[in-house]
This record gives C-alpha cells, sequence and structure tokens, in this order.
C-alpha cells in the first residue's frame, strides 16, 4: 500500500465517520419507521468499492462502525452489533452484486441498503426478540428510496471523482 | 439504471406485500397485561367493553378494552403518543407509554415463545 492510497482511504473513512455523525442528529426519516435512516455513509463505502477493491472497503466500512461506535453509541452495545451486522452484511452483498455485473451502481445501492437492513433484523432476532420480524417488510420497503438516493449521489460522486484521479 | 435494477425493486416490493399480509396474521389472544415500571399490575381479559383507570408516572391512564382489542383512551403525558396510537389487536404491538411508565402487552397464552440467548 502506497502513501497516497493510504491517506486517501483515511481521509474517506474521516468522511464516512462525519457523515455518519452528523446523519444520526438529523432525524427525517426516523419520524416515519424508527430507526431509519439514509445511510448517506455508504456512499463512501461504494465510492472505495469502485475506486479501489472489496478488503479496502471492507476495512473502511469496519473501521466506520468502530469508531462511530466509540463516540457514539459504545462498542460492544446492542445497537453497535446491529450497525456491526448490517456494515459487514451489505458490504459483502454489494460486493458480490458487483462482481456479477447485472446491476448498475443503483442497483448495487439498493441492494447494499436492503442487505444493511437485514443483517439488523437478523442481529435483532439473536439478540432482542423473535417479533422484531414483523419490523422487516416496512424496512426493507424504506430501504428502496434510501438505496435509490444514495445510489444517484454515488453515481454522480464517482463520476466527477474519475476527473481528479 | 438497468432493467435489472427495475426487475430488482419490483421483486422487492413484491416480497414486502407478502411479507405484511403472510404477518399480519393475529393471532387469537384475549389476555391483556399492564404493566408499570417492568412490574405487572393488572390483568385484563379482553372479552368485553370495560374501562380500567390505572396509575401512571403522570397522572391517571384510562384503559378501554373491547372484545379482542386494548386502548389507552386518557392520559396525562406532553404528547399523547399511545392514545393516538388507538386500538391495537396484535400481541406483537404493545402500547408503550414512556412518560407514564405504562406498558400494555396482548399475551398470546396458546403459544410459547422461546427466547434463546
Amino acid at each position: 500500500m502506497n502513501i497516497k492510497k493510504t491517506s486517501r482511504l483515511a481521509m474517506l473513512t474521516a468522511l464516512s465517520i462525519v457523515i455518519g455523525i452528523i446523519e444520526s442528529y438529523i432525524p427525517i426519516f426516523a419520524n416515519i419507521v424508527p430507526g431509519l435512516k439514509l445511510g448517506l455513509s455508504n456512499v463512501i463505502i461504494i465510492l472505495v468499492l469502485y475506486n479501489y477493491n472489496f478488503k479496502d472497503a471492507l476495512s473502511v466500512s469496519l473501521i466506520r462502525v468502530f469508531i462511530i461506535g466509540l463516540i457514539r453509541t459504545g462498542l460492544f452495545t446492542i445497537p453497535f452489533f446491529f450497525s456491526l451486522a448490517g456494515a459487514i452484511l451489505s458490504i459483502i452483498t454489494m460486493a458480490l452484486a458487483k462482481k456479477i455485473k447485472i446491476f448498475s451502481l443503483i442497483g448495487i445501492s439498493i441492494i447494499g441498503s436492503i442487505s444493511h437492513s437485514i443483517g439488523q433484523i437478523l442481529v435483532g432476532l439473536i439478540l432482542i426478540n423473535k417479533s422484531i420480524i414483523y419490523y422487516l417488510p416496512y424496512l426493507l420497503l424504506f430501504s428502496i428510496p434510501t438505496g435509490l438516493i444514495v445510489g444517484i449521489i454515488s453515481q454522480k460522486l464517482i463520476k466527477n471523482m474519475s476527473n481528479l484521479n | 439504471m438497468k432493467k435489472s435494477d427495475y426487475i430488482l425493486i419490483s421483486i422487492i416490493i413484491l416480497i414486502c406485500i407478502i411479507m405484511l399480509f403472510s404477518l399480519k396474521k393475529t393471532s387469537k389472544s384475549n389476555v391483556a397485561l399492564i404493566y408499570y415500571n417492568d412490574e405487572v399490575i393488572l390483568k385484563v381479559n379482553l372479552d368485553k367493553k370495560k374501562e380500567y383507570v390505572v396509575k401512571g408516572y403522570l397522572g391517571n391512564v384510562v384503559i378501554e378494552t373491547d372484545i379482542n382489542k386494548i386502548r389507552v383512551k386518557e392520559e396525562t403525558s406532553k404528547r399523547h403518543l399511545c392514545s393516538y396510537q388507538g386500538w391495537v389487536s396484535n400481541s406483537y404491538t404493545p402500547i408503550i407509554c414512556l412518560p407514564n411508565k405504562i406498558v400494555i402487552k396482548i399475551e398470546n397464552e396458546s403459544d410459547i415463545d422461546t427466547v434463546v440467548r
């Protein structure tokens, strides 16, 4: 790993952490379904996934989850495990979806946001209660528009970032 | 956006609708438990129209029951979230009155839920 790549990835990680923290203070979507948010930091993860590789995207995502956990929710608490499971599952499915080359970037972003919800529900089933599964259809339904928004933003971002490189 | 993206979106919406309908089946249940501060203070049968008055943290909470459903009719709180919630007949949607520390939950006596921790 050369210095340029290291510093770029570090900046992107910092950016995703700041976006995540700022976003958690803006509860526009949480008024509709509790716990729902736009997931704008996923833009950064998609950007890393496209400009670098799966391993880098995974490490950026994990560092983001751990640092946000350290700052806001506390490490190894229930919300921390929610975001950890969501992040890991969404990054794996997004990488797979990118590899099979069927979907466009927007489709991959939707897949990421859906698998993020599914990962959270899976952890909820283990840690909280079985009845949390009743939450899944609402969460899935709302992860389509959020995934669309994130996908459109990251499409524009990747287009403009390629000029920088 | 590609064609496959639209197919993906429509498949997800379809799955959501199927899940909404299949999960909506309410189980037959006729007992509701009322918790104050995490302790059961009242067990009510949901078989007739009746009103109960429970003392909450901020004041009295008036709970109305009907056949297989329950609601909070009146309570003292800032936003009245639990009385706006209206009738509840599902054991998976409890009424939670946080300012009054009251939780109303319909208990399903027929099937036993096990939670493995």
